[in-house]
């Protein structure tokens, strides 16, 4: 068995190596494939956020990308320069307008505000359970669909904002997926974090054991949320454009079925389904675009890739209907405990 | 892993053959939306680019060298937009990019093209702000949302001696509200301040327009002309429920309305009384139109779905002419010929790009629904 002390210090090894690695990726790859690599980053804060709630707390949240809305607009209305805003939103009220922060304390602000408005709508949501907490959290999507769309002055309605400064790149990014699990793993792994475990279990027992259900949903709702909103305002200041069209139903589906794949009630699942997610598409694409082989012409078939993804998902499903990596976490005592694995056995984790 | 190797090495070897067969050719890149919503507009356009490619590599290329269309979906999602665009120029090394017929996927893609000093033509995004906002290596083949506004706004106050107007818009898309500031800010310079007896809205996906139709029968003041800023999949239900409520002032509205779906959803009886200003009327006698109509026919089994394919087709020759009179497939080259394009004969009109702008000055056509087609009334020149 590997002690805590040793851990820590792969870990560490591990961040400086990677923080290498990234460096020299960003230095000789080409733009395109840091953005694949800079999407991966967004979708594990994302999909790892969007566990906290959905795999570890038990409230199937749909509601993910409209935090994500909400960190988006409130950072990109935040740091656009006053100068642009005059032309862009002119009807901005005058505080509003003037104000230009920078960037890192606007995504702080983002993250806040979907927090916020987590816990506006949390309270009396969270009482809901199953099915009903999953429409629920639809319907708080719709309203800020229809408010952003709406609130012409504030957020240009369905003509979204476009020309953002590009803030994002692959530090602030990583640099957040690293917080991100960190934070997550440490709420988890204490002793609220099992309380909210437990209430996933069976909301009767827990409470029973004294844990206050509505805090403990309440602290991983609102938690998810401040995640979401950074990965939107992230992915805002990375695509340069937000609509409301860009946090719409299928953005949410998306990472519904990142996490599933991945497996929701793991953190390691979140990344693997992160990466898988946002990687195979890209692949899939040479094939779409029709190949040329020995004179062959393979005519051009879009849309093909959204069909393999369908069935890989539904074999997912039922194959591993919890994912590909179930409950698995990954950590480096586990490395070890495997390797011992082939001789005797150990089926805890 | 071995066991992978050699068949592996034998398709790269392939790959690797099949590059070097022959010259090489010019890679234009491509990007549409051909899966999810805006499929209906962008899947033509690419159509039209790749037949106009065709045509240029029978005629023996450009520069003796052949076109190479690279296309790739855009999904109607903007982060895939960006993708695709990285990716053509990237790992493609396209020389120039063409695609999208909304801005908001063109402002998504255009900016990383910007960046990398690449052309990016878009074949169907009208909002005529756009160059500007991205820069010099962005070019418009349609013309922009101010001119055809600009051309209705005339037609109707000298053509249909119109005084007064009503106006209707979408308030849920960029293209919709822009059409009809623009109409206004002319239509009330032609007529005076008070020219417009009411602006009503709707949002995209509304069914039940009683509302808005019974606001304007309770109008004192009756307008001459009723400017409808829609887009594609309500303007025939509009036009239907107006006229069924038994108002007869005739109706106006801009490319939007270019869609069979007018025809199908608002009927086709003398009654419906409506106008609109688009790109090309591709009933048109006029030679180039049947020669692109003809061939599309031929390629694709069916005519051109709407004017996005034609300018697809005229993107296509616009790149080749520009490349062709640049003398080199160097993507700067490429800008300073693009933007020096003069009288350039197109399918959707005479393209020029008037000093420092992206946005061509081009003809507008005016068609009108007759016996349930459309009908070419006039082209205009601004």
């Amino acid at each position: 068995m590997m002690n805590t002390k040793t851990a820590k210090l792969y870990t560490i090894v591990f961040l400086v190596f990677g923080t290498g690695v990234l460096y020299l990726l960003n230095r000789f790859l080409s733009p395109y494939h840091m953005q694949i690599i800079n999407l991966i980053g967004i979708n594990i804060i994302l999909v790892v956020s969007l566990n906290l709630s959905n795999g570890f707390c038990g409230i199937f949240s749909l509601g993910h990308a409209g935090f994500m809305a909400v960190g988006a607009y409130v950072t990109a209305i935040l740091t656009i320069p006053a100068a642009k805003k005059f032309i862009l939103l002119p009807q901005l009220p005058g505080w509003l307008a003037s104000l230009q922060l920078p960037f890192l304390f606007a995504l702080l602000l983002g993250g806040l505000v979907a927090s916020i408005c987590a816990l506006v709508i949390g309270y009396p949501v969270l009482r809901l359970r199953g099915h009903y907490l999953s429409v629920a959290t639809l319907g708080f999507l719709v309203i800020i669909q229809v408010f952003i769309t709406q609130m012409d002055g504030l957020t240009r309605g369905a003509r979204g904002l476009n020309g953002l400064e590009s803030f994002t790149n692959v530090w602030w990014i990583w640099f957040g997926v690293i917080l991100t699990i960190y934070i997550v793993a440490k709420v988890i792994h204490s002793a609220y974090g099992r309380g909210m475990i437990a209430v996933k279990e069976d909301e009767l027992a827990a409470e029973c054991l004294g844990v206050n259900l509505t805090s403990h949903k309440l602290l991983a709702f609102c938690l998810s949320a401040f995640f979401a909103g950074i990965g939107g305002a992230l992915w805002g200041h990375l695509i340069t454009v937000i609509t409301p069209g860009s946090f719409s139903y299928s953005q949410t589906f998306n990472l519904v079925v990142m996490s599933v794949v991945g497996g929701m009630s793991s953190i390691t699942g979140g990344v693997v389904g992160a990466l898988l997610m946002t990687l195979i598409p890209e692949l899939l694409r040479n094939l779409e675009s029709g190949i040329t082989l020995w004179g062959i012409n393979l005519p051009p078939l879009y849309g093909l890739s959204q069909i393999i993804l369908a069935i890989a998902l539904i074999l997912v499903i039922l194959f591993r209907p919890n994912g590909l990596l179930g409950r698995l976490e990954f950590s480096w005592t586990r490395l070890q405990i495997k390797s011992l694995f082939r001789k005797g056995g150990d089926t805890t984790h | 892993m071995k066991k992978f190797l050699v068949p592996f090495m034998l398709i790269a070897l392939l790959f690797a053959f099949n590059a070097f067969a022959e010259t090489p050719p010019i890679k234009i890149g491509a990007i549409f939306n051909l899966t999810g919503d805006q499929s209906s507009l962008d899947a033509p356009s690419l159509n039209g680019l790749n037949l106009a490619a065709k045509e240029i590599n029978a005629a023996g290329g450009v520069l003796g060298r052949k076109i190479q269309v690279v296309s790739l979906d855009g999904k109607t999602d903007q982060a895939v937009s960006t993708n695709a665009a990285l990716k053509l120029i990237n790992v493609e090394k396209v020389v120039a990019i063409a695609g999208f017929s909304d801005s908001n996927y063109a402002l998504a893609a255009g900016p990383i093209a910007q960046k990398a000093k690449i052309p990016f033509i878009t074949t169907g995004a009208t909002l005529p702000t756009m160059p500007d906002q991205v820069g010099d290596y962005f070019f418009m083949t349609p013309y922009g949302d101010n001119t055809q506004a600009y051309v209705g706004a005339e037609f109707a106050s000298k053509d249909l001696k119109a005084k007064t107007a009503y106006v209707l818009k979408d308030a849920a898309m960029d293209f919709t509200i822009n059409l009809a500031a623009y109409f206004e800010e002319r239509f009330k310079k032609i007529n005076g301040k008070d020219a417009i007896v009411l602006e009503d809205t709707f949002k995209t996906g509304d069914q039940d327009f009683s509302a808005q139709v019974n606001r304007l029968k309770a109008l004192t003041k009756k307008p001459d002309l009723l400017y409808i800023s829609s887009g594609p999949s309500e303007c025939g239900i509009i036009v239907k429920q107006i006229r069924a409520a038994g108002i007869n002032t005739p109706v106006i509205s801009g490319d939007g309305f270019d869609t069979p779906l007018l025809i199908e959803l608002g009927g086709k009886g003398a009654n419906i009384d409506t106008y609109f200003t688009t790109h090309a009327s591709l009933t048109s006698e006029e030679p180039k139109v049947k020669k692109f109509v003809q061939a599309y026919k031929s390629q694709f089994k069916t005519a051109p779905e709407n004017a996005f394919a034609a300018l697809g087709y005229d993107t296509m020759y616009l790149i080749a002419d520009a490349i062709k009179r640049a003398k080199s497939a160097n993507p700067s080259a490429i800008r300073i010929a693009l933007a020096k394009t003069k009288d350039f004969k197109a399918v959707t009109g005479t393209i020029t790009y008037p000093a420092n702008s992206r946005v061509p000055l081009k003809s507008v056509a005016v068609l009108k629904v007759v016996d349930g087609q459309f009908k070419f009334v006039k082209s205009v020149t601004p």
